[in-house]
């Protein structure tokens, strides 16, 4: 495993980029990356690099752009300015048939287990094993079967989602993501709905997928104990823009107000939540 | 310092609001478009196998079922219920001038074949099939299926909208024809019983010609492409939550209806053109 970089508290970065820019030589890079939905920013000039093998955790208040921004890096929106960059080459402007290779080194976790309803959960591990590896059918069903039996889900292979449990979708659901042998996951939410038992199942394994494959992990949470038990660094995204970048124990010492009202939960305090 | 030339307020406002809802149309329109063409690719994709098929076999067969079999009652009954208002209308209509029913059957009969069969089977398949397509596809959106689908490398037009489009095209010929059918036999029923015609008289298919045939299978073709289409782009755009579902689920029935009824026109003015009014 690629040891995690040093802490950088309390670091927004704020570099810009022209066509001129030299590639990135970081694993994952955003260069000023900008998004607006119905003429709403979301994102305004991210800037943020994300080492081979770490855990990234990005954490903010609801609706700051933390899901969107994870989605940029694999095409599932597309920025309005910026550069987005991963192991060396830019990926913002690839056309939607060029993002096949990218997502296929690129897995993601999404919010709600996003298993498909008229599949068993061995035929939804199958769909992907099939696409990106041209696997027969059966094989591909065989080889779901032997992924399904990593997160202990064998005995539910054949059954559909709507008679599962929400743990146990999040779990096939990342049986599927984890099919590919991604080399960066990205994690919207995880633990989001989880019992604490499950939930700590879920960020111990994030850390094995780390430790023991290498694997980066992008991960978005509200939830306190997975960020600070879990993460190497944290980013926290604050009116569309990193506000701080640091290691756990870094963030916590932060003097920064703003990360201290979100570490502390307070509702009075400098941050602004939209809606509230 | 303000331009002297630069409209007031109030009218640039309106000329803004006009002017985006300009855009958003000519974007959906374009979207559509896409939607259309990338059905047809995925056809091509299919037939010449340089894909692998993401979804388990018997799609297209789950999708005839679910389209052709479960819509025949709902066909039979609402075709054959027309039929008998057409045809009870219609013998009224005779008996009050000439009393002539010689004629009405065969007369019926070509207008069934030539339009009201295809084009009253696509209407109702528009909201029984178009709303079942843009509610699983509106959902899928609003759950972040789509996204996991281009996840795992599958083309959302290729597993959503090509199976339902072969289906469609398959069920609303086939759907046409026997609601027809149902529709000539219950005009039939309805003239003996309310009027006394012989159904030796009544049911009489020399008036239909082969021009008549090939319009019936034009344009049950053509409606049951459209409403697919119309349908999936109608999910495709759903956004939010369960809100964009009902709103995708009804624009999917008003251009699912809406496209049938425009299909019929051009396609009927174009066979009047190109016969010359000898239809």
């Amino acid at each position: 495993m690629t040891a995690p970089p040093p802490a950088a508290a309390d670091a927004p970065a704020a570099a810009t980029s022209t066509a001129a820019a030299p590639p990135s030589t970081a694993f994952i890079e955003y260069r000023a990356v900008s998004k607006a939905f119905a003429g709403q920013p979301v994102l305004r000039d991210l800037s943020l690099s994300i080492s081979r093998g770490e855990i990234l955790f990005i954490v903010g208040t609801s609706g700051v752009g933390k899901s969107v921004a994870i989605k940029l890096l694999i095409g599932l929106y597309r920025i309005d300015a910026g550069e987005i960059w991963f192991d060396g080459q830019r990926v913002d402007q690839l056309p939607e048939r060029a993002l096949a290779p990218l997502r296929k080194r690129i897995g993601m976790v999404f919010q709600s287990a996003t298993l498909f309803d008229s599949m068993t959960l061995a035929e939804n591990v199958a769909l992907p094993l099939r696409k990106h590896r041209r696997l027969a059918w059966s094989a591909a069903l065989d080889d779901a079967r032997r992924r399904l039996a990593q997160v202990h889900m064998t005995e539910h292979a054949d059954r559909y989602p709507a008679e599962l449990s929400d743990g146990m979708r999040k779990r096939a659901a990342i049986a599927r993501t984890l099919a590919l042998d991604p080399e960066v996951v990205l994690f919207d939410e995880p633990t989001t709905g989880l019992d604490p038992v499950s939930a700590r199942r879920i960020d111990r394994l994030i850390r094995e997928l780390a430790s023991r494959l290498g694997v980066t992990a992008v991960v978005v949470s509200h939830d306190p104990p997975s960020i600070f038990g879990t993460a190497d660094r944290i980013a926290l995204l604050y009116q569309g823009a990193i506000r701080a970048l640091a290691t756990p124990d870094a963030l916590r010492a932060s003097p920064d107000p703003i990360v201290q009202q979100f570490i502390t939960g307070q509702s009075t305090g400098p941050m602004e939540t939209p809606g509230f | 310092m303000t331009d002297r030339h630069a409209p007031p307020g109030w009218l640039r406002q309106r000329i803004e609001t006009v002017g985006a809802a300009v855009l958003d149309s000519g974007w959906a329109a374009r979207e559509l478009w896409l939607v259309y063409v990338g059905t047809w690719a995925g056809i091509v994709r299919r037939l010449s196998r340089r894909h692998l098929q993401g979804r388990p076999h018997g799609e297209i067969t789950r999708q005839l079922h679910a389209i052709g079999n479960r819509s025949l009652a709902f066909i039979a009954v609402t075709l054959g219920f027309i039929g008998m208002v057409m045809a009870y209308e219609a013998c009224l209509q005779i008996s009050r001038v000439t009393g002539d029913f010689s004629q009405i059957g065969g007369q019926l009969l070509r207008l069934i074949v030539s339009d009201f069969a295809p084009t009253l089977a696509a209407l109702m398949l528009a909201t029984r099939v178009g709303a079942g397509i843009a509610a699983e596809i509106g959902s899928m959106k609003v759950t972040e299926q789509i996204d996991a689908l281009r996840m795992s490398g599958v083309l959302p037009i290729d597993y959503l909208i090509v199976p339902r489009f072969i289906a469609s095209l398959v069920m609303t010929l086939l759907l046409s024809v026997l609601g027809g059918v149902f529709m000539y036999a219950a005009g039939g029923l309805t003239a003996k019983y309310s009027f006394g015609v012989n159904p030796g008289v009544f049911f009489d298919a020399s008036q239909v010609r082969g021009r008549h045939v090939v319009l019936l299978i034009l344009k049950a073709t053509s409606y049951g492409a459209a409403i697919p289409v119309v349908a999936g782009f109608c999910g495709l755009r759903a956004r939010g939550s369960s809100e964009g579902v009902g709103w995708a689920t009804t624009a999917a029935v008003i251009g699912g209806s809406f496209a049938v009824i425009f299909l019929d026109f051009a396609i009927s003015a174009a066979a009047l053109l190109l016969t010359g009014g000898d239809l």
